[in-house]
């Protein structure tokens, strides 16, 4: 111990490494392989690192002995010109241990500084070792955790781990309660769709069909059909802004206004301004929904339909030709308070069919984001020849998954259509078809056809003389003067069905000449001499007294003229006519 | 279409038969004027048999009076059914032509 030398003053242009710490049981071996270690990197010879290595081993077994916080700090310090490698014991040491230091070091100094009393050793360096890369390498090598320091680094980090994995549950269960709430609004949304079908299995006058997939994300498309009473039927298909519970509520509220309001109220016009008024009250949330609604007729194939914002529908007429109901009556529901929608009417003819959709089929898109778009639906239905509802709403939808291919669908789908058979029979012979060429010849020969079918039906004579000055008048009409623009000779065929309700006749002529509204102001013919025009509408003035209601239509490439004619009251006044004549007698 | 005729006295008395339209209008206006250029000039159409009358054929009544108003001549028609008649009135022919009841009432008139 003694052999020691003691430096109480030493310069200290140390440059520090790092402390390793003695403090757990395995630690000392540690303390010997680190030493080891950075020993090997800088000494002259091999045979430093071993020597040094069994005196840490050593004197670091008696600083954990003697000491509370033992460590060996380690640094480099230069004396004279050379650099040394600088290790201080921290701590009491006993003599065994001191002898161990004094044995193998020159200079042991012994010191007490701010860390308490040390035993400080240096080692000479080769001249060679010391430059960036090995002052690195020896911090690394002081700062190496131990297993310990590890085990407590890793159960620290753990329970970091566990916490950021609570904030991750916690936001999960946040998004869940998001994706719940669409699945709800979603579960809200298609439990008020009618979804069995056929829908209405008991009404032979039409058949109906809807199909509606909701996207992922966004969408609050719907539908509803029901029959209003024995001979209106209400269909329609909207689509409300938004998605959720939010948009899901809206829509129910919608979809039970306009029930409600159906029941006492056969205008589609008055039932959407009632709806609208009623939900763009205190509609905060600013949501509204599209909506084409539209009121059938069965017996008389008349459909009045009110759109107020939603992609026109289409009507594929029995006759082949592909029309859009393009009216706009109004803007979207439950924007503005106060709106007073408009209506239009249009009759159906037997298989006739109406295609209704949301904007989800134009919008749908492909893998590589193109729409299908309006023209792609267009030439489909043109194409197509659809014998029912069912068919039409199936082949269309096909279509679009196959256009849609492995793309996501964007918006909710809707497709919805409805076919028109016309009135129900029920001897099936209730309803007569005739056709005739624009033959003025041949118009009488309808006359004999018809009065035939009125005697079958116990028409009154009286209505069957009317409805035969009525069709003299019209198809005289349509032949003499419905295709002047053709060449002579041009055969058309004009064709007319009747249909015996329980107390109406309700007859429907269809040609195809030029555009022609015989209930319209007639517009000068410039086709025909003075002396051809017919005068003065005259027959057209009989018609519409002799009916109690007429109807023109254009149709695509059609005429169409449709009469309706009461026999209740007919049949009372052939009644008095008869016991008129009786008392005459 | 089916027409017959009587002379009684100074009228001739024209029968119908059929109905009075778009194509029978033809052979009947033909038919009438014919009379007209024999000289008969004192016509009674009787409507009895007659179902119907359309626009058609009241034109060629009415042709058939402004002829003969232009000359001593008279257009006398009687025996309208209930559609004729309406047919007359809602033309307002029944103030424009000679309408009686029957036959009778037609010859016994001026």
């Amino acid at each position: 111990m003694n052999q020691a030398q003691v430096h109480s003053t030493l310069p200290r242009e140390t440059f520090v490494l790092g402390s390793i710490p003695l403090v757990e049981s395995c630690s000392v071996l540690e303390a010997r392989r680190k030493i080891h270690s950075l020993v090997s990197l800088v000494a002259p010879d091999s045979l430093v690192p071993t020597r040094l290595a069994t005196v840490v081993s050593e004197v670091g077994k008696a600083l954990r002995r003697l000491n509370p916080q033992p460590r060996i700090e380690v640094g480099l310090c230069a004396r004279g010109n050379l650099p040394r490698l600088q290790l201080d014991f921290v701590g009491q040491l006993d003599s065994r241990s001191l002898g161990y230091l004094n044995s193998f070091f020159d200079h042991l100094e012994k010191d007490s500084g701010s860390s308490g009393l040390f035993h400080r050793v240096n080692v000479e360096l080769s001249s060679s070792a010391v430059n960036s890369a090995t002052l690195a390498r020896l911090r690394e090598i002081v700062e190496q955790k131990t297993r310990d320091q590890l085990l407590e680094e890793i159960q620290s980090k753990n329970s970091e781990l566990e916490e950021s994995l609570e904030t991750l549950k916690r936001t999960r269960s946040a998004k869940d309660r998001m994706e719940s709430e669409l699945n709800i609004g979603r579960d809200i949304q298609m439990s008020m769709l009618p979804l069995s079908f056929p829908a209405f299995p008991e009404q032979g006058e039409f058949d109906v069909h809807a199909t509606l997939y909701p996207a992922q994300e966004v969408g609050g498309d719907f539908y509803d059909m029901f029959m209003i009473d024995l001979d209106h039927f209400c269909f329609c298909v909207g689509d409300v802004s938004g998605k959720g519970v939010p948009a899901a509520l809206f829509m129910a509220v919608t979809k039970t206004l306009i029930k409600s309001r159906a029941a006492n109220d056969l205008s589609p016009a008055s039932i959407l301004s009632h709806v609208n008024s009623e939900s763009a009250e205190g509609n905060d949330s600013a949501m509204f929904v599209t909506l084409f609604l539209a009121i059938l007729n069965l017996d008389t194939g008349e459909m009045v339909y009110s759109n107020a914002g939603h992609n026109p529908p289409y009507l594929m007429r029995s006759r082949g030709e592909l029309q859009r109901l393009e009216n706009r009556h109004g803007p979207v529901i439950g924007a503005v308070e106060g709106i007073a929608y408009g209506e239009d009417s249009i009759t159906l003819t037997p298989a006739d069919m109406l295609y209704l959709y949301t904007d989800g089929v134009t919008e749908a898109m492909d893998i590589e984001g193109r729409l299908y778009g309006e023209g792609r639906l267009r030439e489909r239905l043109k194409l197509s020849d659809y014998s029912t509802a069912k068919d039409a709403v199936g082949d269309t939808i096909n279509d679009v998954w196959r256009y849609q291919g492995d793309a996501s669908q964007a918006d909710d789908i809707t497709i919805m259509s409805v076919r028109y058979h016309g009135p129900v029979t029920q001897e099936g012979e209730t309803e007569l078809t005739l056709r005739m060429h624009n033959d003025i010849t041949a118009i009488a020969g309808i006359n004999d056809d018809f009065n035939a079918f009125a005697n079958q039906h116990s028409i009154p004579a009286a209505v069957q003389r009317r409805m035969n000055v009525c069709l003299d008048e019209l198809l005289n009409n349509i032949v003499s003067y419905g295709y002047c623009d053709e060449a002579v000779g041009d055969e058309h065929e004009i064709e007319l069905h009747f249909r015996l309700l329980d107390s109406e006749l309700v007859v429907t002529i269809v040609d195809d000449g030029k555009p022609f509204n015989p209930f319209g102001n007639d517009p000068p013919d410039i086709c025909l001499s003075v002396e051809e025009r017919p005068i003065g509408g005259l027959g057209v003035h009989l018609v519409k007294n002799f009916m109690d209601r007429v109807h023109y239509e254009r149709h695509g490439e059609n005429n169409v003229v449709t009469l309706h004619k009461q026999l209740h009251q007919d049949a009372q006044e052939h009644l008095q006519e008869h016991l008129d004549q009786e008392h005459e007698a | 279409m089916d027409i017959s005729t009587e002379q009684i006295e100074s009228t001739t008395v024209v029968r119908l038969s059929g109905n009075l339209d778009t194509n029978t209008s033809v052979p009947a206006h033909e038919k009438l004027d014919s009379l007209i250029e024999n000289g008969h000039t004192h016509l009674l159409v009787n409507l009895r048999h007659v179902g119907f009358v359309s626009s058609a054929g009241l034109r060629i009544l009415l042709a058939t009076a402004k002829r003969l108003n232009g000359t001593d001549g008279s257009l006398k028609i009687s025996n309208l059914n209930e559609t004729v008649n309406e047919v007359f009135e809602i033309s307002g022919f029944n103030s424009i032509l000679n309408v009686f009841n029957t036959e009778e009432d037609a010859l016994k008139d001026g």
